[in-house]
C-alpha cells in the first residue's frame, strides 16, 4: 500500500521527507457477532505480536451520542444499538486516516451509563498496529479501504447468546430478561442484516474464534512480515536521506557554538577519559547552560521600556510566550539540570526514542508532552548528541504532529555529525538547531553513559 | 556595531536586536551596548538574550529574588567569557569512543577578587564556573574628608602574584574603587596583564580612562551605558 506521509508547515516546501514508521500503520479488522469472541481473538493477536506499538480499537467507542428520548428508549432496551446508523462512522474513518498518516488521533470516549460522547477524548498515536475490534468492523466501505487484513470471527449463534448473557449480566448488571428481549429485537435481526454479510468480504474467517490457533498464528505471520518491511523502508528511507545529505552544506538555521578556547578547553575534560565522574558532570552542566542559553536567542522577544533605579529609561527586550522543552530520553535528561539552571519553571515534556540495535531503527516507547505544547512560543527540543539523525527526525516529527510550528522548535544538542544535521535540515529546513560541536560521523552515544555513570 | 568614541555624549545606540533567523526589519529594536575603541574593553555580544536578561535587572520593578537569579545568569556568561583569556597548552586525547580530539588546557591558576560589598554578589556566578576558586577581598570606601576612595581592608590569596585574577564589581561608574583595587593587585606583584575585570553594566566615559590607565588590563563586561553615570 501507498504510504501518503503529509507535509507539514512549510511554506518554502521541502524537497525531502520523513515518513515516521508509524506512518502507514497496519489496521487489522475484526468482526463478528456479539459473543462471537472477537475480543478474545484480539487480545490472542496482541500477545502473540508481543510489540509495543499494537493497539485495539473498539468500535463502541464511536457510538453516536443519544437525545433524550433515545435514552429513554435505550433504558427499555428498545434502542437498536446493532445496526449501522448508532455508529459515527465519519468519526471513525477520520480517525483511522489519521493515524494512517502517521498523525495523532482524538478517539471519542462514550458512556454506556449516560449514552452520551464524553467530552474528553483519548489521544491514540503512533501505533503501528491496529486492531478494529466491533460487530460492523467489515461494515463501511470507507473503513474497508483503510484494512489491511479483514478478519471474520464466526461461533455458534447459541453460543453467542450465552457469552452474552455471561458477560451483560456480570459485567454490565443486566438482568436477563432484558437481554434477551433485546437479543431476539434487534441483534439477531441485525446479524444477519449486516453483520453475516461482512462474512463475504473477510480475508479469513476464524471458526471457534480463540480457539483456533492456526488462523490465530496466520494473522500474526501476516503481520510481521508487514511490520519487518516497513522497518527496512524506514531505515532505507534514512540511510537515502544521508546520502542526499552529504551533497549540501549544513543550512543556516543550524548554530554552531563559536570555538573559543574556553569551550574547547570543557570539551577537552570532557572528553578525557580520564576525566572523574564527578568532574564530568560539573563540566557537562557548564557547556549546557552555555547551550541552553544561546537556544534562548532562538525565541520571540517584544521591545519594552523600562525604568532603572536610576530614574532613567531604558529600552529593552522581554521574551514573549511561554519557552518549553521536552527532553529525548535517555540522553535528553542531562541537559535537564543546565535548563533547570536557565529557566527554574520550565516545562519539561518527556519522549524516550529508543534506537533497535538489531535494526538500526529509532523506535518510539513513550511520549508526555506538556499541555497546549501548539501554543508556546518555543519549544526546545534537548538531546546531547546527534549521530544519524534519526532519532532527532523522530523527536521532531513528534512535535510536529502534536501541532508545534517547525520554526518554533529549536534542538538542543551538544555534538553532532554533519550528515544527520544535513539530514534534520533537508527534511525541517524552518528547525533552529543549536550544536556545541561537530563530531565525526557515526559517533557512539556515550555521553549520556558517561553522565549518569550507568 | 561601528559607533562614536566614548567620549561623545549620546544615548546609547538602539539597534535591530532579534533572532538570527528574523529578517532586520522584522527585528524588536533595544538599547544595545556602546561600542568602546579599546582592544582591552570586550562586551559580551549584545544577543536578545543577553538583553533581555539585563532589562530585567535594570528594572526597577524586579523583584529580589529574580535579580538575583538574572544577574548571575549573566554573570556566568562574564565568567566563561573572561576565562577565553587565559592562556592554554594544546592538549590532544583519545575519546571514550577511541578518537582523537584536539583539545587544550587551561595553564595558570586563577582566583577571584571581589570589590565588597557589590563585588561579593558576583562571587556565586564566578563558583558556578570555577567550584573551588579562591577569592579575595578588598573594602574600598569613599572617605568622609577627603571625598577619595580609601582602601580599608583587604585579605588576598598569599600566592596571588602567581594567580590570574578576576576581578568582580557589578557597577562601574568613575571606577574610582576599580581602579584603587588594580593598584592594590599591582602592589601585590600581580602584572596588569593578569588582571581580567568582570562587570555587569559601565558608563562610557569611566571604562574609557580605566582602558586607558591599564592598557594591559582587560575589561570584560556586559552592558556600556550613558544611563549609568557619576552618581552610583
Amino acid at each position: 500500500m501507498e504510504s501518503i506521509s503529509p507535509l507539514y508547515s512549510t511554506p518554502t516546501a521541502a524537497k525531502q521527507r520523513y515518513s515516521p514508521p508509524w506512518a502507514d500503520l497496519s489496521i487489522i479488522g475484526i468482526a463478528g457477532s456479539s459473543g462471537s469472541g472477537k475480543t478474545s481473538v484480539a487480545m490472542e493477536i496482541v500477545k502473540s505480536l508481543n510489540l509495543p506499538w499494537v493497539v485495539i480499537l473498539v468500535m463502541d467507542s464511536f457510538y453516536k451520542s443519544l437525545t433524550p428520548e433515545q435514552h429513554a428508549v435505550a433504558h427499555r432496551n428498545e434502542y437498536d444499538f446493532d445496526c449501522p446508523d448508532s455508529l459515527d462512522f465519519d468519526v471513525l474513518v477520520q480517525s483511522l486516516k489519521d493515524l494512517k498518516q502517521g498523525k495523532k488521533a482524538n478517539i471519542p470516549v462514550y458512556s454506556f451509563a449516560h449514552h452520551q460522547r464524553q467530552p474528553q477524548t483519548t489521544t491514540l498515536y503512533s501505533p503501528r498496529v491496529l486492531i478494529l475490534e466491533g460487530i460492523l468492523a467489515l461494515h463501511d466501505p470507507r473503513v474497508l479501504e483503510l484494512l489491511d487484513v479483514k478478519i471474520f470471527v464466526e461461533a455458534d449463534m447459541d453460543v453467542c447468546l450465552g457469552r452474552r448473557i455471561l458477560r451483560d449480566v456480570r459485567e454490565r448488571g443486566r438482568d436477563i430478561e432484558g437481554i434477551i428481549k433485546q437479543w431476539f429485537t434487534f441483534v439477531k435481526p441485525s446479524f444477519t442484516k449486516f453483520v453475516e454479510p461482512q462474512r463475504g468480504i473477510s480475508d479469513i474467517i476464524i471458526p471457534r474464534g480463540i480457539e483456533n490457533t492456526t488462523a490465530i498464528d496466520m494473522v500474526v505471520h501476516h503481520i510481521q512480515g508487514k511490520l519487518d518491511e516497513k522497518s527496512e523502508k524506514h531505515s532505507e528511507d534514512l540511510r537515502k536521506l544521508g546520502q542526499i545529505a552529504l551533497e549540501l552544506e549544513l543550512s543556516s538555521n543550524v548554530v554552531v557554538m563559536a570555538q573559543t578556547l574556553q569551550f574547547v578547553g570543557i570539551n577537552t575534560i570532557l572528553q578525557n577519559p580520564e576525566t572523574e565522574h564527578v568532574d564530568f558532570v560539573f563540566y557537562f552542566d557548564r557547556l549546557a547552560s552555555m547551550l541552553i542559553e544561546k537556544a534562548l536567542d532562538m525565541t520571540i522577544y517584544v521591545p519594552v521600556d523600562i525604568e532603572t533605579p536610576q530614574n532613567t529609561s531604558f529600552r529593552g527586550l522581554h521574551p514573549s510566550g511561554t519557552v518549553s522543552a521536552v527532553a529525548v530520553l535517555r540522553g535528553g535528561s542531562c541537559l535537564e539540570t543546565a535548563l533547570k539552571r536557565t529557566i527554574p519553571d520550565c516545562i519539561t515534556g518527556r519522549m524516550l526514542i529508543q534506537t533497535n540495535a538489531r535494526k538500526e531503527e529509532p523506535e518510539l516507547h513513550y511520549l508526555k508532552l506538556p499541555n497546549g505544547i501548539e501554543e508556546h512560543a518555543t519549544v526546545m527540543l534537548l538531546d546531547p548528541q546527534i549521530s544519524s539523525g534519526g532519532a532527532a527526525l523522530m523527536a521532531v516529527r513528534v512535535l510536529i504532529d502534536h501541532g508545534v510550528e517547525q520554526h518554533r522548535i529549536v534542538f538542543v544538542t551538544c555534538a553532532a555529525g554533519k550528515i544527520g544535521l544535513k539530514r534534520l535540515s533537508t527534511v525541517y529546513p524552518e528547525l533552529k538547531v543549536i550544536v556545541g560541536r561537530i563530531e565525526e560521523e557515526r559517533e557512539p552515544r556515550w555521553m549520556e553513559r558517561r553522565y549518569f555513570g550507568c | 556595531m561601528a559607533h562614536e568614541g566614548a567620549e561623545s555624549i549620546i544615548p546609547s545606540p538602539a539597534q535591530g536586536v532579534g533572532p538570527l533567523y528574523q529578517p532586520d526589519g522584522e527585528k524588536p529594536t533595544a538599547t544595545v551596548s556602546k561600542d568602546m575603541p579599546y582592544d582591552n574593553v570586550h562586551v559580551l555580544p549584545q544577543t536578545p538574550q543577553l538583553i533581555a536578561l539585563l532589562t530585567m535587572i535594570r528594572d526597577k520593578k524586579t523583584g529580589r529574588a529574580d535579580f538575583i537569579f538574572y544577574s548571575n545568569r549573566i554573570i556566568r556568561l562574564l565568567v566563561e567569557e573572561g576565562l577565553n583569556h587565559l592562556p592554554v597548552v594544546e592538549q590532544p586525547v583519545t575519546t571514550p569512543v577511541g578518537r582523537t580530539y584536539l583539545g587544550v588546557k587551561f595553564e595558570g591558576k586563577i582566583c577571584g577578587v571581589s570589590i565588597m560589598r557589590a563585588g561579593e554578589a558576583m562571587e556565586q556566578g564566578l563558583r558556578d564556573c570555577c567550584r573551588s576558586v579562591r577569592i579575595g577581598k578588598i573594602l574600598i570606601q569613599r572617605d568622609e574628608e577627603t571625598c577619595q576612595p580609601k582602601l580599608f581592608y583587604e585579605k588576598l590569596p598569599s600566592d596571588i602574584s602567581n594567580r590570574w585574577v578576576l576581578l568582580l564589581d557589578p557597577m562601574f561608574a568613575t571606577g574610582g574603587s576599580a581602579t584603587l583595587a588594580v593598584e592594590v593587585l599591582k602592589e601585590k606583584g600581580v602584572p596588569e596583564d593578569r588582571i581580567l575585570f568582570l562587570n555587569l553594566i559601565a558608563s562610557p566615559s569611566g571604562v574609557a580612562d580605566f582602558a586607558k590607565r591599564f592598557p594591559k588590563l582587560r575589561v570584560v563586561t556586559a552592558f556600556i551605558d550613558q544611563g549609568l553615570d557619576d552618581k552610583k
